[in-house]
């Protein structure tokens, strides 16, 4: 397939932003403690004080859901990091060496595609304790693969544009191309696959966080939550709700703040 | 044959890189796995059976030799006993097996035979309602989540609709969990197959072939297809890695007895043989749907195409 650039990709790094901020906001502030029960509030509807109400222990759902947020965003940035900061520094490396250490880095990447995301993370996070950073990056362990068979991908075709050709025929510099030409181009594309598959890696996480597996199982987590309520779901079927929406909401959220190649699964071969 | 071979080799180095993976996390886990077991258990650990454990499980070599030791256990069939049933992981896993198998199989056959009619329908007819489907079906593999979509479902079948039977045991009680599991993965297939059927809609080689006087949809359904199918089979064999996952949440949520549903419930005791296994067992899985689809793809187009993703 001949693409250079994802065509008409949007990105919006203000609902980025905000997003970011909102985290920061929710982990700091929430109108009250997220873990305090109140047995004489038990599962009160929606009302001005409660925005969405409390649960069956009497604590404020929209406490949970904020301190979720916070989680949710944290562990999700440290695997996109990853994703394309490893992906591109292994494919890009690969492109410029030759033989077997080039063999070695693209058996690794496609060694990497091939373990099942949740599965791994489910392994690591269950044998290693939980703690944001070690959830990120078992999450991370398989899923930077693709990034890299991709970079990888662009930075040999880069090699062989004309406009490439044509400035190292005028004596531009391999650190300058790569910086000025290679660099953007191969970003351009690697932030078009993430967005592409961002809500999965939420949706990975809140999977994790309701099997018992989130950053920290004394904090609330939307999955955690999830688990939890679902237990209510004949008394309170509104608990469930609010969860569920929320991984919805920032998923199509993220998605749109990154932006998202049409193509993008069409773009990365399986090994 | 020799091309098969060197498919074949590769995925055998894939699966020792994965047992080596697998068998070095868990010796980097903190803590004696046999101090772990025995507190697991509720017994002391005093120091004859920690060594006798030890002996068993060949701890007592040197780590190369301990490796050796534990790949030949595994290919052996010997994938060490549960902390918690005390039973043989093999013998759970293979208990369990057709369970997982049925929800993964269940899960891909429909997601397959859905998207192949609604990716053609889709291409055929930009914007039309089955287009706007399958837009809706690729969102929703990005933004919903399985467990709780299996959760609603839960609550409308069972507590609105009063469809117990669902729940009941037989093959009734797959329905939902199967729905779930192929919604995950239904939009990305569909969403590659349309792609392909597209690119090869817009190609010289159709234009040539209608410039010669062909009826169009006839060049387009027959070499459409065949190119289309190469990306739908690649995005199959990564799809295998959502399936993997999809089961062991869906099985939670569903409380169906399968591989999944007992890994989960090995989590809170740290069974980590038990995690081993599941690993070994995710990454073969991954392995033979890769492999499967790289045949698949031989078969399909023999010669390769000219202009065909890498």
């Amino acid at each position: 397939m001949s693409h250079h650039r994802p065509s008409g990709v949007r990105r919006s790094p203000a609902l980025l932003a905000s997003l970011a901020a909102l985290a920061a906001v929710a982990a700091l502030w929430q109108p009250y403690a997220p873990d305090a029960v109140d047995l004489t509030l038990r599962n009160v509807g929606m009302s001005w004080t409660h925005p969405m109400g409390t649960d069956h222990l009497g604590r404020d759902v929209l406490s949970r859901i904020l301190v979720g947020f916070a989680n949710t965003l944290g562990a999700v940035a440290i695997v996109a990091s990853v994703c394309i900061g490893v992906g591109m520094a292994v494919g890009i490396l690969a492109s410029s060496l030759q033989g077997f250490a080039r063999a070695v880095l693209l058996r690794t990447a496609e060694f990497a595609s091939v373990v099942p995301n949740l599965v791994a993370a489910i392994a690591i996070v269950a044998m290693f304790g939980n703690g944001t950073l070690v959830v990120g990056l078992a999450l991370a362990a398989g899923a930077w693969g693709p990034h890299a068979l991709l970079a990888f991908g662009l930075a040999e075709r880069a090699r062989g544009e004309t406009y490439v050709r044509a400035a190292t025929a005028l004596g531009a510099g391999s650190a300058h191309l790569l910086r000025r030409h290679v660099l953007p181009a191969i970003l351009d594309t690697q932030l078009a696959y993430l967005g592409a598959k961002i809500g999965r890696i939420v949706i990975a996480y809140s999977a994790l966080a309701f099997l018992g597996l989130g950053a920290d199982s004394s904090r609330p987590d939307w999955g955690a939550m999830l688990f939890e309520y679902r237990l209510m779901m004949f008394d309170q079927p509104t608990l469930m709700l609010w969860p569920g929406l929320a991984i919805v909401l920032l998923c199509v959220a993220l998605r749109e703040a990154i932006g998202w190649d049409k193509d993008a699964p069409a773009r990365v071969s399986s090994p | 044959m020799g091309r098969i071979l060197g498919e074949v080799g590769r995925a055998a180095i894939h699966l020792l890189a994965a047992s080596a993976l697998a068998f070095f996390i868990v010796r980097a886990m903190p803590g004696d796995p046999a101090v772990l077991l025995l507190l697991a258990q509720g017994q002391a650990a005093d120091p004859a059976t920690v060594a006798a454990l030890h002996a068993q499980w060949g701890l007592d070599r040197s780590l190369p030799g301990q490796y050796a030791a534990w790949l030949g256990d595994f290919l052996a069939g010997d994938w060490r006993t549960s902390f918690r049933t005390g039973r043989p992981i093999f013998e759970e896993f293979a208990a369990r097996l057709p369970v997982t198998l049925t929800v993964g199989f269940g899960a891909f056959a429909l997601a397959l035979g859905v998207a192949g009619p609604l990716a053609e329908a889709a291409a055929a007819r930009p914007h039309g309602w089955q287009d706007r489907v399958l837009d809706a079906a690729t969102l929703g593999a990005q933004a919903v989540p399985g467990f709780w979509l299996g959760c609603l479902l839960i609550w409308v079948f069972a507590v609105e609709l009063r469809a117990i039977a669902l729940f009941e045991a037989g093959p009734q009680r797959y329905v939902l969990p199967i729905a779930v599991v192929a919604l995950a993965v239904l939009g990305p297939l569909a969403q590659v197959y349309r792609a392909g059927l597209r690119e090869v809609a817009r190609s010289d080689y159709v234009r040539a072939a209608l410039a010669r006087g062909a009826p169009r949809a006839r060049v387009v359904a027959q070499q459409g297809r065949r190119y289309a199918a190469l990306g739908l089979l690649s995005t199959a064999a990564a799809e295998a890695g959502t399936v993997v996952g999809g089961t062991a949440v869906v099985e939670t949520v569903f409380g169906l007895p399968g591989i999944g549903q007992f890994v989960v419930d090995s989590i809170a005791v740290r069974d980590f043989f038990v995690l081993q296994a599941f690993f070994m067992v995710a990454v073969a899985w991954m392995l033979l749907a890769s492999l499967a689809a790289r045949l698949a793809r031989r078969l399909v187009a023999p010669g390769g195409f000219c202009d065909v993703a890498p």
